[in-house]
């Protein structure tokens, strides 16, 4: 276990020093909007991430390459350290805030602000950042100083794609286990056979949609600051907005219909992009899991309109389709973003019960592996029904016969079916679990009466998809301490699809010997 | 010195689809937004930045038609 731990930390430290460059970037913000006082908290922000990760990687040098078990330690590790470390802009530029001192200007406090005061709140922040998952801690995100709301995009942004692939993108060298800890977080799709150029063109790729995506919305008349932070977030399928009412609040329909393809790209697989932008089309409905995002969207889109409209939540079928289709792949894509509010039509949480759980449906299969997308995504979905199909077809065939299932272009023996269809039924049993405890919790947690069932099904499935659409339940004063701690925990498994976690935990638990 | 010599930008380059005109969005892309933070909304930013996005879709179309 020695050798092991030296494994852990060595790779732990390059993802703290990656963290730790993403918050020196992160400077220039307070420089250009001349919000000076966030800058010495964004130096300790960066300083204590950078010192931890170069005392572990200078200190484990030459520590073994990483093995399976190592990578889903490393990973799940990782990634709450990274939640942890993450948090600390939130928490120290709070706390600078409140303090004010004289020096750094006395900038004012705003009770937004002062909810970050409270470590708790920091550290849900960020790991929603880091996770994709866009529930916040914030009342008003438009009175956040700009260098947080950038914080929460860019988190988002990079979460999107990976922690781990970001430091395998900058650190890593061909050789060093990286595709062991890339498979470890929750991907294992190959453009190139080397594993670091793979993540190099993955980011190559998001960087060039990220402009795009940018652009777009500028075009469609979202103010310059507000496309920058939506472009990142709708690509990176996170949610986090620097507005108060998310989407709603610019009230544009050309809006709304501009995010749709961009939330739609993020949630296609990256090698299917790479294809794409080579020429080949094809891949668009020749690929499995993206044919069925656009066949999966589409019904999503028509039977949440239906409901929309014949509850009379919305009177016109236009309106109906507007919030039924943003809603839809915005939960299925698990971006999250929210047009659906009271302040300019009707929230989510005032949807009828049918409504709710077909967005919660979106929320809990999601979009492609391979994507920056959570929930248990549409290949396993797609693996489970083939093999119950398989399954009850076989017993139509004699014993003799030799059968093989075709998923994806690939044919499979009985064996390669066994494993695809175990490994797909273990996330998606373990997923319901979680989603049900969670939701027995939270109904514990709640004071009697105050949300439905369905809202609470609703939340918890948004925090273990990674998704971020809300029916008012989470919020700084609205979701007790235990609550944010379990989302915390949701969120944590949901991005890395919950085994690695679980083994982190059982690797923990055992060596402290707490059960065996 | 050519534009791959520089150092951040000579990485992105040498990791993307191999095609220039990609490149060139990429590298297009940050300066485009830089000119519109300075320029502000007018006829011309939007008109560049639309261009920039049709542009984008109609070259992916082409290399698919082509293919």
């Amino acid at each position: 276990m020695k050798g092991a731990a030296r494994t852990i930390g060595r790779d732990l430290g390059r993802i703290f020093q990656a963290l730790a460059g993403l918050l020196f970037v992160s400077i220039l913000v307070p420089l250009i909007w001349g919000e000076y006082y966030a800058i010495p908290a964004l130096v300790v922000a960066g300083l204590v991430p950078f010192a931890v990760g170069y005392i572990l990687t200078s200190r484990f040098r030459d520590a073994a390459r990483p093995g399976k078990l190592h990578g889903m330690i490393i990973a799940a590790l990782g990634w709450f350290c990274v939640a942890i470390f993450g948090s600390l802009p939130f928490l120290l530029i709070a706390w600078t805030v409140e303090l004010a001192p004289p020096i750094l200007g006395e900038p004012s406090q705003t009770s937004t602000l002062a909810a970050f005061t409270n470590p708790i709140n920091a550290v849900f922040e960020s790991m929603s950042g880091f996770t994709g998952t866009g529930l916040t801690m914030t009342d008003n995100e438009e009175v956040l100083p700009r260098t947080l709301q950038w914080w929460r995009s860019f988190i988002e942004w990079i979460g999107g794609v990976g922690v781990i692939v970001l430091t395998t993108a900058i650190l890593a060298r061909p050789g060093s286990g990286s595709l062991t800890l890339y498979e470890s977080e929750a991907r294992s799709e190959r453009i190139h056979p080397s594993i670091v150029s793979t993540v190099q063109t993955i980011w190559w790729i998001f960087i060039l949609f990220t402009f795009v995506s940018i652009l777009l919305l500028w075009v469609v008349g979202m103010p310059l600051w507000g496309a920058i932070n939506h472009g990142m977030t709708g690509l990176a399928t996170g949610g986090f907005s620097i507005t108060d009412n998310s989407i709603a609040t610019y009230d544009s329909v050309a809006i709304d219909f501009a995010l749709l393809p961009i939330m739609l790209l993020g949630s296609i697989a990256f090698p299917v992009h790479y294809l794409i932008l080579q020429g080949d089309l094809r891949n668009l409905y020749s690929d499995l899991q993206t044919r069925w995002v656009f066949i999966y969207m589409g019904i999503g889109t028509v039977l949440l309109t239906v409901l929309v409209y014949v509850s009379d939540t919305y009177d016109s079928l236009f309106t109906a389709f507007r919030y039924g289709s943003f809603q839809f792949v915005s939960a299925a894509t698990c971006a999250g973003f929210q047009t659906a509010t009271d302040a300019t039509n009707v929230a989510l949480g005032r949807w009828s019960a049918q409504a709710q759980l077909t967005v919660v449906f979106g929320m809990v299969v999601g979009g492609a592996a391979g994507s920056t997308v959570g929930g248990i995504k549409l290949i396993r979905a797609l693996t489970l029904l083939k093999g119950i199909r398989f399954r009850i077809a076989d017993v139509f065939y004699p014993e003799t016969a030799v059968r093989r299932l075709k998923i994806n272009g690939r044919r499979l023996n009985e064996q390669e079916i066994r494993q695809e269809f175990e490994e797909a039924a273990i996330i998606a049993a373990l997923w319901f679990l979680f989603l049900g405890l969670g939701t027995f919790a939270l109904l514990i947690m709640l004071p009697q009466g105050e949300y439905t069932l369905e809202n609470v099904i609703f939340e918890v499935a948004s925090a273990q998809g990674n998704v971020g659409l809300s029916a008012g339940i989470t919020g700084p004063e609205s979701l007790p301490t235990l609550g944010k701690v379990m989302f915390l925990f949701n969120m944590w498994i949901g991005r890395l699809e919950i085994i690695p976690v679980l083994v982190t935990l059982r690797a923990v638990f055992d060596r402290g010997g707490l059960y065996r | 010195m050519t534009v791959s010599d520089i150092p951040i930008v000579g990485d992105l380059l040498e990791s993307g689809a191999e095609d220039r005109v990609f490149d060139s969005l990429l590298l297009a892309g940050p300066v485009l937004i830089l000119v519109i933070a300075f320029l502000g909304r007018s006829t011309v930013t939007v008109g560049l930045a639309a261009a920039y996005v049709l542009f984008f879709v109609a070259y992916v179309l082409y290399l698919g038609v082509r293919r």
